[in-house]
């Protein structure tokens, strides 16, 4: 463990040097990873799949700032989808432009979820999305993970019906266009989905700002259990067919990863709580302090074996030669 | 001379600027009433455009039967219908962006009054060094 704490400071301390190069890195992972994810999911346009053209994208997401990698994402989606059918394109940047309107005018900090949830579907870790934040978000974040759930539901949709929606005759746009919205607004499975992960950042929420102990822990916990429950009971009443083993795994999985968050964000030495009272004119104060696990880093010493000159020495030397 | 107090203070300033102070000096600029009334009309107007992209999918969705049918459907009650909808909507839009905004009004106006306190606090430093 202190090993681990050791680390921590030293990955900490590094950040913290080299802030001006990781940002950067950050944003340039966080474009690759959306756009290889988009390209293998979705892939119809054959020039977007180009490596050569991800990697200047991601490169050029790097410098901009963060909301623009959902530009990127949300153009590169639409001109795929475009390439598929132009219905399709159409409905999806409909829903794209309906849920900035509504919504993320409000909110410009939580649009990356709305990434990221449907990139973690893509790798198989949704339920790390709900868990991590009710852990650094606020209850309002559940209407982002809903729009996140809502896009790769869509997604998935149409990557489903490829042959339906590719097909060129003129009198099945209407079937196309209805083919699409059905799957979104009578799709159950999405539903569930939703409900569950709502279920689970509002419990993850109020559980992590509890003063009990472990808080964080029982948070991520109760979160997940929550969170399988509620998709098992909906698979059960709606029949969503769901699979149980990749929901459990999946679970196992993002709770590991919470845990790591957890450990970054929140780590707390409950062994030395302290409990304090104390009253002024007008409360009482039942206050509780928990200390932070903080560990001293080993310090490098260099040892100087030549007395090192100073620069005006030098200087001085050169000029008496 | 190099003024230790006054470095501080105003590193502290020029970060607070460059990060969460930009948007708050942006919002400090406007009086309340124009400041929330300017972002009211912008959510009318996202509003608006929401409505008509919804009402756009719903026709496009049923576009044969509606086509089939429009001589035999009662076109004033279904614009009246509509406009009940759209009404309702702005107005349940209108009032999220006026308590969000008042809110982040409030909040931005305090926080510059911080940094307002600081400037003075600069100054109050400027001039004990000419003294």
């Amino acid at each position: 463990m202190t090993n681990l704490l050791v680390l921590k400071e030293h990955l900490k301390s590094f950040y913290g040097k080299n802030e001006i190069y990781i940002i950067p890195l950050v944003k340039f992972l966080v474009a690759l990873v959306t756009l290889l994810v988009i390209n293998g999911r979705l892939g119809y346009m054959t020039q977007l799949n180009n490596i050569l053209v991800v990697l200047v994208i991601a490169l050029m997401c790097s410098f901009l700032p963060m909301n623009m990698i959902i530009v990127v994402a949300a153009a590169t989606v639409i001109l795929h989808l475009y390439k598929l059918s132009i219905e399709s394109a159409a409905v999806t940047a409909m829903l794209f432009l309906l849920l900035f309107l509504l919504y993320f005018r409000f909110s410009p900090k939580d649009t990356m979820v709305v990434v990221l949830t449907p990139v973690c579907f893509f790798l198989q870790i949704p339920y790390v999305i709900p868990i991590t934040m009710g852990l650094v978000g606020t209850p309002s974040s559940i209407i982002s993970v809903g729009s996140g759930v809502i896009v790769y539901y869509l997604l998935a949709h149409i990557g489903a019906g490829t042959t339906t929606l590719n097909a060129t005759d003129v009198e099945g746009t209407t079937q196309k266009f209805r083919y699409i919205i059905d799957g979104v607004i009578g799709n159950k499975a999405m539903l569930v989905t939703i409900a569950a992960f709502a279920i689970t950042i509002l419990l993850v929420y109020m559980i992590r700002r509890k003063s009990v102990d472990h808080a964080w822990t029982i948070a991520i916990i109760a979160g997940a259990i929550a969170n399988v429950l509620v998709l098992l009971v909906g698979d059960l009443i709606f029949d969503t067919k769901i699979s149980i083993l990749a929901t459990i795994l999946g679970t196992f999985i993002s709770v590991g990863i919470s845990f790591v968050i957890q450990f970054f964000l929140f780590n707390m030495d409950y062994t030395r709580t302290e409990m304090v009272q104390f009253e002024d004119d007008e409360y009482y104060y039942y206050v509780k302090a928990v200390p932070k696990i903080i560990v001293s880093t080993p310090e490098k010493r260099v040892k100087k074996i030549n007395p090192q000159r100073t620069r005006e020495e030098i200087s001085r030397a050169t000029r008496t030669k | 001379m190099l003024n230790e107090d006054r470095i501080i203070l105003m590193t502290r300033m020029a970060s607070y600027e460059e990060n969460e102070g930009k948007k708050n000096v942006s919002i400090g600029s406007y009086f309340r009433g124009d400041y929330i009334g300017l972002q009211v009309i912008k959510s009318v107007i996202s509003a608006t455009i929401a409505f008509a992209l919804l009402v756009t999918l719903a026709v496009t969705y049923d576009i044969g039967s509606f086509m089939q049918d429009i001589y035999k459907l009662d076109l004033l009650q279904i614009g009246k219908n509509l406009l009940i909808v759209y009404v309702v909507m702005v107005s349940i839009y209108i009032a999220i962006s006026y308590f969000i905004y008042s809110y982040r009004y409030n909040v931005a106006k305090r926080s510059l009054k911080c940094y307002f306190n600081n400037l003075k606090e600069l100054n109050s430093l400027y001039e004990e060094e000419k003294k």
